[in-house]
């Protein structure tokens, strides 16, 4: 009778159980929007904002050749970002807080794939912001973009792994949801005004500008920034995200727990 | 014989945390078919001894097969064949019933069918409500459901009617007995004595990291003398006489009362001996043996045993 339960082919049944846990994880999602809100609301609001500002003060804005819209379309990016990787503590904490984590890993399922399944959501998440964003900046409030594709993709899904490694960094670090969502608003509001939200960094001088451009989110916007509207990427940004984001790697894996 | 097989041995299991050991060499094993309790008073380490066998928690030392398996190097195998509800674990809070159930039912691969299940143990009704909305029964219900989904052979329910009103707890009794009618072998774990004696077919009882008993409930609370019988001798009997019968552990007097306690079937065989010596007993009270006694004289005193005789 034990022989029959395992005979059946097993990357079968774990393609099947994945596709189920996503389909679940995914409708848990919109039922707590998290992530859904401050990823693609937020940005698509603040993007209203910026456009409609952008057009009573055209121009070029500190010298920079650029319009409002140019210069505050990465750092929206960057903060749809950080809100989605935001929600990963206030998920997986509870999970972990409730003792939902555990309940799974007495199943065959590793609780790894709960992690790795919203993850694929957030992405996917992340993904769709990347697409209103560009799109709404561009079509709509009519940002000059110059895209040279590889840098783009290469500053976007860096910025996206050093944001993401960052709320990993929380999940591992805080004990309970409301701590996590505590320290998650102070994170998301200090990350906010470095990349650029209130006062962009090409406005200010040193060195609240050097700060920025070397704190997580102020690179991630600068290389977006240089690799939308440059065409060329900004090679000590996209290297301060590598550190960043092997930072973060190592203390989100060091101090993971999953009860 | 299918009915003897072994689904558990534990040997020797010790499982500290620092210097503590919460559980210091324990052993039992549980056979195919049964209900089987694990009683005794918080911090015993009943939790810590049901975690090591479900896999969650790997032992200092000693064994423990499941299934002829080992719950740390078969981990996938053995979880195909245990079901667990934990101690106090949750669901999110927005997850409802009958998801969880097919969600569940999709992480193994022989699972029952999550529709026939929701219908058998009554989440049907409430199965497209969210997990935080649910009474305490209903959740209790859906552990149940989690806990079977996979079809186990071996369900280890921890704790499963703590906090649940009277009739929630009859209930989740029920749903157990249909448990084991169903064929599948369940770990009880219980601070609760109606609970064990209803339910089990055996008990370990565990105090201070180890097995005090390990017996029937019956047998437990006879050996643990908890019997008593009262009664009005026709003529006075010295102390040696009653010692003298099978079973008497201790005898107090009260004006003409006496009163023996010991174990076993303690009334007919006082009235027997007595009545061969020619004495005439009225007024007679007899009271069995129970569980809660014999569990608050185990845990009270750390020298006793089943077998340390006298107690007063």
């Amino acid at each position: 009778m034990t022989g029959s339960r395992f005979r059946e082919s097993t990357s079968h049944r774990s393609g099947v159980r994945f596709a189920e846990l996503l389909k679940v994880q995914a409708r848990l999602a919109l039922r707590e929007p998290y992530g859904p809100l401050g990823g693609i609301a937020l940005p698509a609001v603040l993007l209203a904002v910026f456009g409609f500002i952008g057009r009573q003060v055209s121009g070029n804005v500190g010298d920079t050749g650029l319009t409002i819209i140019d210069l505050w379309t990465p750092t929206i990016l960057v903060l749809a970002f950080l809100y989605i990787a935001v929600s990963l503590p206030n998920t997986l904490v509870r999970d972990r807080e409730i003792g939902w984590l555990r309940r799974v890993s007495t199943t065959p399922l590793h609780p790894a794939m709960l992690l790795a399944a919203q993850l694929i959501l957030d992405l996917v998440l992340a993904a769709a912001a990347v697409l209103i964003i560009i799109l709404g900046g561009a079509l709509v409030f009519g940002a000059s973009l110059h895209v040279q594709i590889l840098p783009f993709v290469i500053s976007l899904l860096l910025s996206i792994v050093e944001i993401f490694a960052l709320g990993l960094v929380l999940v591992a670090l805080m004990p309970s949801q409301t701590v996590a969502s505590a320290v998650s608003g102070v994170v998301v509001f200090v990350l906010m005004f470095l990349s650029g939200l209130w006062v962009q960094p090409a406005q200010v001088g040193d060195p609240l500008q050097t700060i920025m451009y070397y704190s997580p989110s102020g690179a991630a916007a600068r290389a977006l920034l240089d690799a939308v509207f440059n065409g060329s990427p900004s090679y000590p940004a996209l290297l301060t995200m590598v550190v960043y984001t092997v930072m973060f790697g190592f203390i989100a894996i060091r101090y993971f727990r999953w009860e | 014989m299918m009915s003897t097989a072994e689904v558990v041995t534990v040997q020797h299991l010790v499982k500290g945390y620092g210097n503590v050991f919460v559980v210091n060499d324990i052993s039992f094993s549980i056979r195919e078919g049964e209900i089987f309790g694990i009683i005794g008073p918080n911090g015993a380490g009943k939790t810590t001894s049901v975690e090591c066998i479900s896999g969650l928690r790997a032992p200092d030392a000693g064994s423990i097969s499941v299934c002829g398996l080992s719950p740390q190097k078969d981990r996938n195998k053995v979880r195909e064949l245990v079901g667990v509800q934990l101690q106090e674990s949750a669901l999110p809070p927005r997850l409802k019933a009958g998801e969880a159930v097919r969600l569940f039912a999709s992480f193994y691969s022989n699972p029952l069918d999550p529709d026939e299940l929701l219908e058998s143990l009554g989440i049907k009704r409430f199965e497209n409500s969210v997990f935080k909305s649910l009474s305490g029964g209903q959740k209790q219900r859906l552990s149940i459901a989690l806990a079977l989904v996979g079809n186990p052979l071996l369900a280890i329910l921890d704790e499963l009617t703590t906090g649940l009103d009277p009739e929630a707890r009859h209930e989740t009794w029920s749903l157990i007995e249909r448990m084991r009618d169903r064929g599948v072998t369940v770990i009880l774990v219980t601070h609760f004595m109606d609970e064990a004696e209803k339910l089990c077919d055996r008990l370990a009882l565990i105090d201070h990291g180890t097995v005090r008993a390990l017996d029937t409930p019956e047998a437990i609370a006879a050996q643990a003398g908890g019997s008593r019988v009262r009664f009005i001798p026709s003529q006075p009997v010295d102390e040696q006489t009653l010692r003298a019968i099978l079973g008497v552990n201790a005898i107090e007097r009260k004006q003409r009362y006496v009163t023996v306690t010991g174990t076993g079937d303690l009334a007919p065989s006082v009235i027997n001996a007595l009545a061969a010596l020619g004495v005439q007993v009225s007024d007679v009270e007899a009271q069995a043996g129970n569980l809660e006694d014999a569990f608050l004289k185990l845990t009270k005193d750390d020298a006793s045993t089943v077998e340390g005789g006298v107690e007063t």
